[in-house]
């Protein structure tokens, strides 16, 4: 694939009235997988630690992984959306 | 009466403001490509649910819904029935052909419904965790260290969800799983994307080594996540 086909389409924002979906989606694309994250560690914290079980301590790494690797990209996303709000 | 005509009038402006405001919040495509990749790992909640009747019915349906709902949404786009200013973030290799959001859904629909979680889980992940990481990398490093890097990533969550296998199953499922998942991603083509790829590719071989450990009587390790 040729390197110029990687760039980005181009949106028009010329009708007021479409819908945004990324702005729709983006409280979703950052809660939720955080959410999930905490529900993991929760699950090993109750159903592993409290009963002194390491069955569950997959689901222990599991939520930390989860939870970095959003966090991870949630920062440079978070920030070049404020930069986005304060540029406007 | 005039009062409250001029207190809509007020709303309306408001509203106008507010509109084109958010109109004019331009958001970063390559980070919100990231995120909605990272943002895969929630499907992992599907293990989670409960082993109930009626769970199991929504477990089975809601995937394939939400597939089939975006595959609907992409045969319109693609075909220009609906404004594809609807759909951010798209490249523009993209704008003849499916999304890859669409291959990437498909490969964890496949996944979650038709390979032991044994297997679904660090595929997932390597899709949502190793696939951003290894484009990231991209903009600095070269081909041959994203791939040795990115390797490590996949063999690493290999590892974590075989942890309770004996050794020698760990590292042989962690080597044949990163590499396939690496492969995958090496790859790129018009028609099948690497989002699908890195997914299937590792599962398929895995499956080929579940096979012959079960054919020859060895202990199948248990899955890293329980249901409630």
């Amino acid at each position: 694939m040729k390197n110029k086909e990687m760039y980005y389409l181009k949106v028009k924002r010329g009708d007021k009235n479409i819908v945004r979906t990324e702005i729709l989606l983006t409280p979703l694309l950052i809660g939720l997988p955080i959410i999930i994250g905490i529900l993991f560690i929760c699950d090993w914290f109750y159903r592993g630690f409290l009963t002194y079980s390491s069955v569950f301590d997959g689901e222990l790494v599991l939520g930390f992984i989860i939870l970095v690797s959003n966090i991870m990209f949630d920062i440079p996303f978070i920030r070049s959306l404020l930069r986005s709000f304060r540029g406007n | 009466m005039h009062k409250s005509n001029v207190n809509r009038g007020e709303g309306i402006n408001q509203v106008d403001r507010i509109k084109k405001k958010i109109n004019s919040v331009e958001f970063d495509a390559h980070w919100y490509r990231r995120v909605f990749h990272t943002f895969g790992t929630s499907f992992l909640v599907y293990y989670l649910l409960p082993d109930l009747e009626w769970i199991n019915l929504f477990k089975f349906w809601a995937p394939i819904l939400l597939v089939a709902f975006a595959l609907f949404l992409e045969c319109l786009r693609v075909t220009e029935k609906i404004n594809g200013e609807h759909f951010f973030g798209l490249r523009i290799y993209e704008k003849k052909r499916f999304g890859s959001y669409l291959y990437f859904g498909v490969g964890v629909l496949i996944l979650l419904l038709f390979f032991p979680q044994q297997i679904a889980v660090p595929c997932i992940l390597c899709a949502c965790i190793a696939d951003p990481i290894m484009g990231e990398l991209r903009r600095n490093l070269g081909k041959m260290q994203i791939y040795i890097i990115g390797f490590l990533i996949c063999m690493f969550l290999f590892l974590i969800t075989w942890h309770k296998a004996d050794l020698w199953m760990v590292f042989l499922v962690s080597i044949v799983g990163a590499g396939g998942a690496v492969l995958g991603e090496v790859k790129k083509l018009w028609w099948l994307d690497d989002d699908f790829m890195i997914q299937i590719v590792p599962a398929v071989l895995l499956l080929i080594i579940w096979v012959i450990i079960s054919y020859f009587g060895f202990v199948i390790p248990e899955p890293v996540i329980y249901s409630w």
